[in-house]
């Protein structure tokens, strides 16, 4: 882009936006030009903070007209590189359309502008006796609009779904700088192509969400945890089978003792029980009678005699449940010391623990220095993989190991049918891997509709897959 | 020697309390009720001296209504051996929470009754120094560590500047700080041992102690909501705001 081009569209940005709400200093362009990964480094044209619809319309138009990217910033909480800006592209940041503009009880739902935090909407249902069910470490910086770009999913998936179960309805401004409303709240809607679906988890491809209608839920009842220490790993599909036959569970999470040891050595919560099992698995559910108890002991009782379980506590207290939760929620905080190479990956539950195995094995062959952290939400299929870096190997060489890694993990992701992404996104760092989980014929046609709404290819540029 | 441990259901810790509209208190329907934390470090530290072989028989015991059956249970199930429900529907305050814990020791007689140092709900202070007065024995306050020598126990107190040992002849009455020691979780084949052990029932009557409320709750507010924060943009801003506005330099 030539200087009199950037400047004649800094002139218009101006012109559309409020006083003050486009940034170009150094400090603002490498804050709101990057999410969580370091491997790029942001390099946006300039930083526009919209309040209005029509200003982020104004915004496209704009872009379409000059041929120049748009990258949406929400949180910046992404770790694949949804977020990064690193092409001179306008970051259109989201941090002012952040009000929380209708709520209906009757329906319960909730108007929100793309910028509201999920904790902001978490606070105001619960201040309503509602609940919004998607929840996740980052919940207290990532906003509605970046949920929905990723279709993020977090710790109770197995009992409600991921963030795409929750929307009502959608407005969004596609790449052509069209403003749409997308299945106006309806439950029931059969009227064709449900475009809502396409623009969540696009990652920005294809327009900017700028509202969102969120469903709610009623407020669980007595969540009780219970922490059981696994014989082997291949029980924790067993235990799983017998507890989701019986109890509508909230959470069924897994961590291995590797991880649990990081956890534990910051000294801030109690070990579950005096032994170590090779693997925990944390399972959660509404105790609404004391009937629901009974059950949950009894099959504890049945899990022990069949020797899948060692041990087992449960939480007696919210603070005890709390607790119990940090041993498997503080695992990616604590471990974050020592540089993890981190994959996020998904098979069909059934297949996860020879899909496991496989990995680890295959590791552990080629880098036995390697530490192989496991966790993740075992009940619907998604592990979360990490390789501390050995403290005397140089970043450079381990992130270099890693790379071969990548190739190992997937190439198992596919013969197992699963995804090289289970709820991070694609953005840039997956992008190369993206044919492991979609055929050739799925990405054309992926494309195909990224040509529909973004004929000049101005959304969100290089994520996702390259036209 | 026995130990006697008294714990108090109370709205759990983690539950954002909400005041009844009508300011007669806080709303406790369908709310979320566990031990006090303090009674927990209780708890523990009994069925710690139990694991060292100084503890032979731990009693606990609860004022309260049916429900607290499950905090008596939940003791149970950390290590104690049989538990006793004073069961009533009434607000017991303090002094009378002492009558009856007094009642019970004399039946029971223990030579150690550990408690909280206070209840959450009301954050009194108040039982434990009145249980000790009442049975004429020594009492170490806020405990931050239990040495039991003999016929007599050293108790570490945090106190103000500090922390103040001292020595009491047993029986005697201690009340658990924060830092005493971390409980531990219920496992859950403890948790179904604990079904079995004895849990007897008692009322008030049958200690001998009339209710008698000595304080009556006018109105219960909500704190007053605090301001929201302000950004400055720059240093001076901010010196000028402290100066004229809040006044503070």
């Amino acid at each position: 882009m030539t200087d009199s081009a950037a400047a004649a569209i800094l002139e218009k940005l101006e012109s559309i936006l409020e006083p003050g709400k486009l940034r170009t200093d150094a400090e603002s362009l490498d804050t709101y030009g990057r999410d969580w990964t370091k491997k790029h480094t942001p390099r946006p044209l300039a930083i526009a903070f919209p309040k209005t619809t029509e200003q982020v319309q104004a915004i496209v138009r704009l872009a379409n007209e000059y041929k120049v990217g748009i990258v949406p910033s929400g949180g910046r909480t992404g770790l694949s590189g949804g977020a990064m800006a690193t092409n001179g592209e306008i970051v259109v940041a989201f941090d002012y359309m952040n009000q929380i503009e209708a709520f209906n009880a009757a329906d319960r739902t909730v108007v929100c502008q793309a910028g509201v935090v999920t904790e902001q909407l978490q606070t105001f249902a619960e201040e309503n006796n509602l609940f919004y069910p998607v929840d996740f470490a980052s919940a207290g910086s990532s906003q509605i609009g970046g949920n929905l770009s990723t279709n993020a999913g977090g710790i109770k998936v197995i009992r409600y779904g991921m963030t795409r179960d929750w929307v009502a309805g959608l407005e969004v401004v596609t790449g052509k700088g069209d403003v749409l409303q997308l299945n106006r709240n309806l439950v029931k809607n059969a009227t064709g192509y449900d475009l809502r679906h396409l623009f969540i988890g696009a990652e920005g491809t294809l327009g900017l969400i700028t509202r969102a209608t969120m469903k709610l839920a009623r407020q669980p009842k007595n969540l009780t945890v219970l922490v059981l220490g696994l014989s082997h790993f291949r029980h924790v599909m067993d235990v799983l089978e017998t507890f989701s036959a019986a109890i509508d569970l909230t959470a069924f999470e897994f961590f291995s003792h590797k991880a649990l040891k990081h956890v534990l050595a910051r000294g801030e919560v109690p070990a579950p029980f005096e032994g170590e099992a090779p693997f925990y698995a944390l399972i959660e559910f509404e105790a609404v009678t004391e009937q629901v108890l009974e059950e949950s002991m009894g099959l504890f009782e049945k899990a022990v005699e069949a020797g899948w379980v060692v041990d087992g506590v449960i939480s007696q207290s919210e603070t005890q449940a709390r607790n119990l939760w940090r041993l498997r929620e503080d695992i990616s905080e604590t471990i974050s010391e020592h540089t993890p190479y981190k994959n996020d990956i998904s098979v069909v539950p059934s297949r996860v623990p020879a899909f496991l195995e496989e990995i680890d094995a295959v590791v552990t062959r080629h880098y036995p220095d390697f530490e192989i952290i496991w966790f993740g939400h075992i009940g619907d299929g998604n592990l979360h993989l990490n390789i501390l870096k050995p403290r005397d190997l140089p970043k450079e060489e381990f992130f270099k190991r890693c790379e071969q890694v990548n190739t190992w993990v997937f190439e198992i992701v596919q013969k197992h049918e699963g995804s090289v992404s289970a709820e991070h996104g694609v953005g840039l760092l997956k992008k190369d891997y993206i044919g492991y989980s979609r055929s050739p014929e799925e990405i054309e046609y992926m494309k195909a509709i990224k040509r529909a709404f973004d004929p000049n290819n101005v959304m969100n540029p290089g994520k996702l897959i390259d036209l | 020697m026995k130990v006697l441990v008294a714990v108090k259901r109370v709205i759990d810790y983690n539950v954002k309390v909400r005041v009844k509209p009508d300011n007669s208190g806080v709303d406790l329907a369908n709310v979320k009720m566990a031990m006090n934390p303090f009674d927990e470090i209780a708890v523990e530290e009994a069925v710690r001296l139990k694991e060292k072989g100084i503890a032979t028989e731990i009693v606990v015991v609860s004022i309260g209504p049916k429900a607290a059956q499950e905090q008596i249970r939940t003791a149970l199930a950390l290590g104690a051996d049989r538990g006793i429900l004073i069961e009533t529907d009434e607000e017991v305050q303090s002094l009378d929470a002492a009558k009856l814990l007094k009642g019970v020791v004399e039946k029971e007689a223990p030579q150690l009754i550990l408690l909280g140092k206070q209840s959450i709900d009301t954050d009194n202070n108040q039982t434990g120094q009145m249980l000790a007065g009442l049975l004429g024995c020594g009492q170490g306050t806020f405990a931050s560590r239990v040495d039991v020598e003999g016929d007599s126990v050293v108790v570490e107190r945090e106190i103000d500047g500090g922390l103040m040992d001292i020595k009491l002849k047993l029986p005697a009455v201690i009340t658990a700080d924060l830092r005493l020691n971390e409980p531990r979780y219920a496992s859950l084949p403890n948790i179904m041992k604990a079904k079995k052990k004895p849990l007897e029932t008692l009322s008030v009557g049958d200690l001998g102690v009339e209710l008698k409320p000595r304080l009556k709750t006018l109105k219960v507010e909500e704190p007053p909501k605090r301001q929201a924060g302000i950004k400055v943009s720059s240093v001076d801003e901010l010196v000028e705001k402290l100066k004229n506005e809040a006044k503070v330099i």
